[in-house]
């Protein structure tokens, strides 16, 4: 990169943060259009950046910013009053500037873009007064002018206020300045008078022509600065916005500030004799100087701009040492083993955990450089809101808290977009149009309140509007009528899951696709962007009242906390932002339903899959009767994945697998572990999908293990039993079964059913039961035989009517393994008796 | 104003640019063995020759893709070259070495039975390989004649190239 695309480089950095504060400030402006600080900065941003586009010969874009401050200018002195239309105007050059920036960005030209238009409607607002005054006289500044400096001769013509305003405020500033000098001056005098008569006659001498030399020397610097600005104007725009990391822009103080201190010791040295009191004086007018612009001004940050790129490899560096630091512990820790009681075990105990403290510490503070407060985010929504609220005829209020909360710059930027679609969604769907929520009794201005806050090592980040709310039946409806979903997955919805319906691709409650939303894509993305953050998702929502959404991000991606996991003899490790809680279970809490594995956690239904059968590990042995089920939660979604055995916590560095095994499903990168050996990291978010695809074997191996009672040599070696009150119903599923020849034994109730389970006249390999029995129903029955350690991987199948969610759950519970709804066809119900039965086909 | 400072900046960064060196007549390869057959590959894309040192296996990877491992801290796929090339996996031996190979920022270790030798060949003793080469063999660059062999001359971003 040569020079001259560094100095574009720092221009747009610094143009587009001026403009990110500037759409906030316009909106503030708004509603308070007096407020006369505001407009100075926003005022001054169009400056800034029409000077350095002058310089960089960008004339669409130096055309533009000049209409713009004209109109500026004329607003704050007050010649035209901000309102509505004015700021529309306003707006829309500042879209075109943006715009202009971009393409510059982008292209290095500012051509292509037509401002023609925008320049005449800016004038148009601003006609009435002709601009040619405003060019030339300087502006009057509210702070008065009292010492007549003479103008610089060497005023650009381009620039007329720029050069009368800093001159006005060094003015001003020198005025206090001498002021307070003199002030201090008096005092000391009075002091010096009663105890030295003779330094009485320099004194007031000196100061006088201190003062004049100050003036004359800062009048100096200041020709000489702009003589140099021309020349140096880029590096100019470039420094000085430096030490204005805050949202107040000070471009004039800046200059003044070097001039006050330098004119200071220059001013005593030639004309007063060393004496302490005038070199004493000198400081002191240096601490006024700088107390005053504090005050003025907003408190100037100590900032430097540092490329995001020696972050990322400071965070790397600090990535190997956290490596280190792990395995510097685990040394340790054999060490202690085998020297145990030995007197520099102590020490390097000592050392190794300042090592690991400082270690920790270093990389926090590293990763505190990379934070940036969300603020950086939340600043293009009020903007939004008003376009929004304009576009779609709603009254809507934004109300943000928590902009200062901070999180890596990396997350920020992945987070922007999100955000947007879920406040547009809000704003179109959420908030209601001013007549309906007067009509529901509401306030006629909706709300939507943005708040982020930390939460242990999450950030969260929480929408909430006070609109219609979701509406958990309308969205099954919806969905069923897209082909998102089916009836009967409906049915089975509790009402998160039916929220969570918001996050399907192709999904959209708009009646009709606008500018704003209704193609429905926007929340699938937020659903995406959020899971790539390892983020997670929570609705929440009452019809009438609002919608919550919260979002919850790990503060950091690059260096985690995982759960490590063992499978065989492999080690996995899980991001712990995405572990919910970690549970043993008994194998026969397993359950199979659909031929998936499901195990009941609480009062939910938490489908189950075996890592091993994620990730192609062989099971060679299988020693225990526990699991243990690490329950991942993602944006919405959950999973419980079986795993033999929990490792620990470990804070772990995200590596790359490189561009050789990039993008291999389910694994998110690997980690190099204390022991030097690399460990692979979880793809929550991917694993997630393909538990859909993995079939189950968890309950298998057990029933398998201890297999069928006798050998099968043919079809009639199989043995079922029939349990229904119904006779039609009996013969229906005697003549879906007949075809397989095996043998059928039936019965009415499940008095019955047991009793013939207990006399043992048949083995039986599998039992058809009704749900709805008298004496004894299909629960209980399943219930009962399961209490027989005999019975225990008898497969069930429930053949009912009944469907509901609640149904299948009790079903489960009871130890069904499959559940048929009536009506089936005969097909269906032979290949699920097949398949629990492991029916040998070659009979 | 900013062509001129444009035209400063240019001047500023007009660096001496030296005139092309000759490119050396001699290609100098590093040798080894996989199965019956002798390999090698220019020695400049060689980061460095390991012993073998454990790794972990990565799901969802064709059989010759072993896993990876940790290089001082960077985590580098491992290729079994002998399952690469079609033959039957060995145990690694005494002599088996992992060797690092680079082709700009792709490295990749590979898995051979045991190095040979460094060997200076002279270009004009590399030939093309030979014609009835199969598309699975196309990993070939070319072929170095020596007094007594025939020393096969792999591309080394064929190797590296991800190919499923």
């Amino acid at each position: 990169m040569d020079e001259f695309q560094e100095i574009l480089q720092d221009f747009l950095v610094e143009s587009f943060e001026l403009i990110e504060q500037l759409d906030q400030d316009l909106v503030e402006l708004e509603s308070r259009p007096d407020d006369l600080d505001l407009l100075n900065r926003i005022f001054r941003v169009a400056h800034t950046i029409k000077g350095a586009s002058s310089f960089l010969n960008f004339d669409v874009l130096t055309h533009l910013t000049h209409h713009m401050e004209n109109l500026l200018n004329m607003a704050r002195h007050g010649d035209l009053t901000i309102d509505a239309d004015v700021m529309d105007v306003i707006l829309e050059s500042i879209d075109l500037m943006k715009a202009l920036l971009v393409r510059i960005r982008d292209s290095g030209m500012d051509g292509g873009l037509e401002v023609e238009p925008c320049v005449e409607r800016l004038n148009a607002v601003a006609s009435g007064t002709p601009l040619s005054t405003i060019a030339e006289e300087p502006a009057p500044i509210p702070v008065a002018v009292a010492t007549p400096v003479p103008a610089p001769t060497a005023t650009t013509e381009e620039e007329p206020d720029y050069s009368g305003m800093s001159e006005a405020e060094v003015e001003a500033e020198i005025e206090r300045l001498i002021a307070l000098r003199q002030a201090e001056d008096a005092a000391k005098r009075a002091k010096a008078s009663q105890s030295k008569a003779t330094v009485q006659e320099e004194e007031p001498d000196y100061s006088g022509m201190s003062d004049a030399e100050v003036e004359a020397e800062i009048e100096r610097l200041i020709l000489k600065r702009q003589a140099e600005d021309a020349a140096k104007r880029a590096q100019k725009s470039e420094q000085q916005p430096q030490p204005q990391a805050t949202p107040v822009p000070v471009p004039t103080p800046a200059p003044a500030a070097p001039s006050a201190p330098m004119a200071a010791p220059a001013a005593p040295a030639p004309v007063a004799p060393p004496k302490p009191k005038p070199v004493a004086a000198a400081p002191k007018k240096i601490e006024g100087k700088d107390d005053g612009e504090n005050r003025g001004g907003s408190a100037v940050e100590q900032t430097i701009r540092v490329d995001v790129k020696r972050l990322d490899h400071l965070m790397n560096l600090i990535g190997e040492l956290v490596l280190g630091k792990n395995r510097l512990i685990k040394i340790n820790d054999d060490v202690e083993e085998r020297y145990e009681g030995e007197a520099f075990l102590e020490e390097l105990n000592q050392v190794v955990s300042i090592v690991s403290l400082v270690t920790t510490d270093l990389q926090i503070a590293v990763m505190k450089t990379r934070m940036l407060p969300i603020g950086k985010v939340f600043n293009k929504f009020p903007r939004m809101i008003r376009d929004l609220s304009r576009e779609l005829n709603k009254k809507i209020e934004l109300e943000i808290t928590g902009e200062e909360t901070e999180l890596d710059k990396s997350i920020v930027e992945e987070i922007g977009d999100p955000l947007v679609h879920i406040i547009r969604n809000s704003c179109d769907h959420g908030i209601e149009t001013p007549e309906v929520r007067l009509a529901s009794g509401k306030e006629e201005t909706g709300t939507i309140r943005l708040k982020a806050y930390h939460e242990g090592n999450h950030i969260v980040i929480q929408i909430i509007d006070d609109g219609k709310g979701l509406d958990a039946d309308m969205l099954k409806s919806k969905s069923i009528e897209k082909g998102v979903i089916t009836e009967k997955e409906a049915d089975g919805m509790s009402e998160k899951e039916a929220f969570s319906l918001i996050f399907r691709p192709g999904f959209s409650t708009a009646a009709q696709v606008t500018s704003v939303s209704g193609r429905g894509v926007g929340m699938d993305v937020v659903k995406t962007n959020i899971e790539k953050l390892n983020g997670m998702i929570d609705i929440d929502s009452e019809v009438g009242q609002g919608t919550s959404m919260k979002l919850k991000i790990p503060l950091t991606l690059a260096i985690i906390q995982a759960l490590l996991v063992g499978v065989q003899e492999e080690y996995y490790a899980i991001p712990l932002a995405s572990v919910l809680e970690t549970v043993r279970i008994s194998k026969d809490e397993i359950y199979t339903v659909e031929s998936r594995s499901v195990m009941r956690l609480r009062d939910e239904v938490l489908s189950l899959v075996h890592i091993g059968d994620i990730f192609e590990v062989e099971r060679v042995f299988d020693n225990s009767e526990h699991a243990y089920v690490v329950v991942l939660g993602l944006a919405e979604s959950k999973i419980g994945l079986i795993v033999d055995s929990l490792v620990g916590q470990e804070e772990i560095v995200i590596k790359s697998l490189g561009e050789y095994l990039k993008g291999i499903e389910g694994i998110a990168g690997a980690t190099i572990r204390g022991d030097g050996g690399v460990t692979l990291i979880v793809d929550v978010a991917a694993l997630m999908q393909m538990a859909k695809s993995v079939k189950s074997t968890v309950g298998q191996e057990s029933a398998e293990a201890k297999g069928r009672l006798g050998t099968k040599n043919k079809p009639s070696d199989y043995t079922i039993m029939i349990v229904d009150d119904s006779k039609t119903d009996r013969t229906i599923m005697r003549k879906s079964l007949e075809p397989l020849g095996i043998t059928l034994v039936e019965a009415t109730d499940g008095v019955e059913a047991l009793n013939i389970l207990k006399q043992g006249d048949h083995l039986f390999d599998g039992m058809l039961v009704d749900i709805e029995m008298p004496r004894m129903d299909g629960y209980t029955l399943a219930a009962e035989i399961k209490k027989y350690n005999k019975y225990k991987n008898l497969p069930l199948i429930a053949v009912t009517s009944r469907n509901g969610k609640a149904d299948r759950m009790r079903g489960v519970e009871s130890g069904m393994v499959e559940y048929i709804t009536k009506p089936y066809s005969p097909e269906y119900l032979m290949n699920v008796v097949k398949r629990n039965i492991k029916f040998n086909e070659g009979l | 104003m900013s062509e001129k400072l444009q035209q400063i900046i240019n001047k500023q960064h007009k660096t001496l640019s030296g005139d092309d060196v000759k490119i050396d007549e001699v290609i100098q390869l590093v040798g080894f063995i996989v199965g019956d057959e002798e390999f090698s590959v220019p020695i400049l894309s060689i980061q460095e020759i390991i012993k073998p040192i454990s790794w972990t296996r990565v799901p969802q990877t064709p059989n010759y893709i072993l896993g990876v491992f940790n290089l001082r801290g960077s985590v580098i796929p491992l290729i079994d070259l002998r399952s690469r090339f079609g033959l039957e996996p060995m145990k690694h031996t005494e002599e088996t070495r992992f060797i690092v190979m680079k082709n700009g920022d792709d490295v990749a270790g590979f898995v051979i039975d045991r190095l040979t030798e460094a060997i200076r060949l002279p270009k004009k003793d590399v030939g093309p390989a030979p014609d009835t080469i199969s598309e699975e063999e196309s990993m070939i660059d070319g072929v170095g004649k020596q007094a007594d062999r025939i020393i096969t001359i792999l591309k080394v971003w064929k190797l590296l190239e991800r190919n499923f």
